[in-house]
């Protein structure tokens, strides 16, 4: 095979696994601090694409600044989730109910219900189609690098991801929010006794986490030029895919997931025709499940 | 005690008012085909067809899902198994009707096992995850196939059902009504039963089961074949009856729309997922005229039924009520359900 191709195919795919990256992260966070698994996360990641779309029909702002409504919009979007369906089904009163499997089935399916409802709405406002979106604002200006092609959208991809990653960083390690957020995720009630707002630092994480995803989404709406209400669900699946191989809490696992992952993907394009390529996914989960029941970075001491 | 055990654990089983309630039940439903046929409608019989299918596969998640405790998301999966496996059986093999339906069950629950053995020591949502990645599997494999599932096309042209020359819309509802008392039972007989009890213990503490004596990993290998099995009978019936299938039918929104019957109507109980199946294949039916509300409003029902009935519309008989059910009504025997 020719080494240009394959080295193509990794550029392409380290970009795309940064993004399931993004949204792995935000999955990461929430089964951190609630062990419960946010199945509408592929759904603010969706909505991060939208509210992008129509910041950019209706004010037609730099680049810049649609980012920073979709920041802004996926924190809401995620404040709101929390809300209506976390909050609802969340009792922490003694050891016994913080690992009940109730909640946690409880909170999956609202979640789920919640994305059923998000999606359905989204595709009566807007309809099931692509949406069309200003040429202007496409990433996909080609930039030739030596032997490669690879457009804008990679490197702003690439940039804003690290971005990204080292702004989470910075929230967790560096402020007092995010010192709650990882007291609450190693011991929800060590994080009470010592008068840490358990639900507020709860609260900061889905807005963190949608924050990333909503970005993630936009990011992927201009860089493949398609916007459209179904779009979450294959990133979103693949970001769970991501989580579960990185063993579920651990973020720096996650991340590694994601990008082997993408890569993966897109170099078996090169193997197998298009439709097949999400098999590899799903084979690297199983093969993970199998080998690693507790994922590849995860804890021994972790079983659920 | 002369009877003999089992004889004994079936007449505790049945009261005598369940029984009068349950053939109440089932001359209702006959009653109401009945009507259906009399009333000569197409799109009504198609309906209640496609309602019975949904009973089938709630009930039969609802063995693994709410008695057994492991969350299965690739429930529609194994049902497309069962589709795809009868519809190619009959047309490209030519196999009638009375043949291709046990074998889709056979293969669904194959293809379950298959995958099921290295996910069994999987719990709780690594199951899910797990049962995730094979109902998207299979998906992508119907979907790219195309050489023998002609992938997006589907499959046009399915005979329909026919025995001794019996066929027809009216025979349609007979066997899937039959059917589907027959699952229906069939799962009644597995829950409520020691076998149920084992199957309950699982979902409580499966560490806390195998300590005990269960064998958990048997358990539930059986549990989940039976439930593919199911699914996968339920999958032949809806390849004969609508003559087309296409992969989009069986993809991942399918698996939830099965387990939000479940969760609605209520987890653990065979009426729960009966009630379950029929609200939310009649009410998006019903809500046609509102158009393309139809789906957000399953959405909201299942949302509000998880708010304010946890345990949904029919909660489970739980293991220590049906102890005390058979204690009251045989005070000397002595195989209770312990």
């Amino acid at each position: 095979m020719d080494p240009t191709v394959l080295l193509q195919q990794v550029v392409n795919g380290l970009s795309i696994g940064l993004v399931y990256a993004l949204m792995a992260i935000g999955f990461t966070l929430i089964f951190g601090v609630l062990n419960v698994v946010n199945f509408a996360h592929g759904e603010v990641y969706t909505v991060g694409a939208f509210i992008g779309l129509l910041a950019i029909t209706a004010l037609q702002p730099p680049l810049w600044m649609v980012l920073g409504m979709v920041l802004l919009g996926g924190g809401i979007a995620g404040y709101v989730l929390e809300r209506l369906a976390f909050r609802p089904f969340r009792r922490f009163r003694d050891e016994a109910s913080i690992k009940s499997k109730a909640m946690r089935e409880a909170t999956l399916l609202s979640s789920l219900a919640v994305s059923i409802i998000v999606r359905e709405a989204l595709e009566l406002k807007f309809s099931g189609e692509m949406q069309t979106i200003a040429q202007t604002y496409l990433l996909q200006t080609p930039i030739q690098l030596g032997p490669i092609t690879i457009t804008d959208g990679n490197l702003i991809i690439f940039g804003l991801s690290v971005a990204s990653l080292g702004a989470l960083q910075f929230v967790l390690y560096r402020t007092r929010i995010g010192l709650a957020i990882r007291a609450v995720s190693n011991n929800v009630l060590g994080a009470q006794f010592v008068g840490i707002d358990t639900g507020r630092a709860i609260t900061a994480t889905f807005v963190v986490g949608s924050m990333l995803g909503a970005i993630a989404g936009i990011m992927v709406g201009l860089y493949q030029g398609a916007i459209f209400p179904q779009m979450g669900f294959e990133p979103g699946v693949k970001a769970f895919v991501a989580m579960v191989m990185g063993g579920l809490s651990s973020i720096p696992g996650a991340v590694v997931c994601a990008l082997i992952l993408g890569v993966s993907e897109s170099v078996a394009t090169q193997f197998f025709s298009d439709g097949w390529k999400a098999i590899v996914s799903y084979s690297f989960l199983l093969l993970t499940l199998w080998f690693f029941p507790s994922g590849i970075f995860g804890s021994k001491k972790e079983k659920m | 005690m002369s009877t003999r055990p089992g004889e004994q654990g079936r007449r505790d089983e049945a009261g005598p008012v369940k029984t009068r309630l349950n053939a109440l039940l089932v001359a209702g439903l006959v009653v109401l085909l009945a009507g259906l046929v009399a009333y000569r409608s197409g799109y009504f019989n198609q309906i209640a067809i496609t309602t019975m299918i949904f009973v089938i596969l709630a009930a039969s998640l609802n063995l693994i899902t709410g008695t057994a405790g492991l969350l299965s998301l690739g429930h529609g999966a194994f049902f497309g198994v069962g589709a795809y496996a009868a519809a190619l059986l009959s047309t490209k093999l030519g196999w009638p009707f009375w043949l291709t339906l046990p074998a889709a069950g056979a293969i669904a629950a194959l293809v379950g096992a298959v995958v099921a053995v290295p996910t069994m020591r999987l719990t709780s949502i690594y199951f899910a995850v797990a049962t995730l990645g094979i109902g998207e599997m299979i998906y992508v494999t119907l979907l790219n196939w195309v050489g023998v599932t002609r992938g997006p096309m589907g499959i046009r042209s399915i005979p329909g059902m026919e025995i001794f020359g019996l066929q027809g819309m009216v025979f349609n509802m007979a066997v899937t009504a039959t059917l589907m008392l027959v699952a229906l039972w069939l799962v009644h007989r597995l829950t409520h039963s020691y076998y149920g009890n084992s199957l309950r213990a699982l979902r409580e503490d499966d560490a806390c089961a195998d300590a005990m004596g269960i064998d958990v990993g048997r358990l539930k290998l059986q549990s989940f074949g039976m439930a593919c099995c199911l699914a996968g009978v339920a999958g032949g019936l809806f390849a004969h009856t609508t003559g087309y299938i296409s992969p989009e039918s069986f993809r991942f929104g399918e698996s939830i729309l099965i387990l939000s019957m479940i969760v609605v109507g209520g987890l653990g109980s065979i009426y729960g997922s009966i009630i379950g199946a029929v609200l939310l294949s009649v009410l998006p039916e019903l809500l046609r005229d509102l158009g393309s509300y139809r789906m957000i409003a399953v959405g909201v029902v299942l949302f509000l039924s998880i708010l304010f009935l946890p345990r949904g519309l029919v909660g489970e008989v739980s293991a220590i009520d049906l102890i005390r059910r058979q204690v009251k009504r045989d005070p000397n025997a002595r195989r209770s359900a312990w």
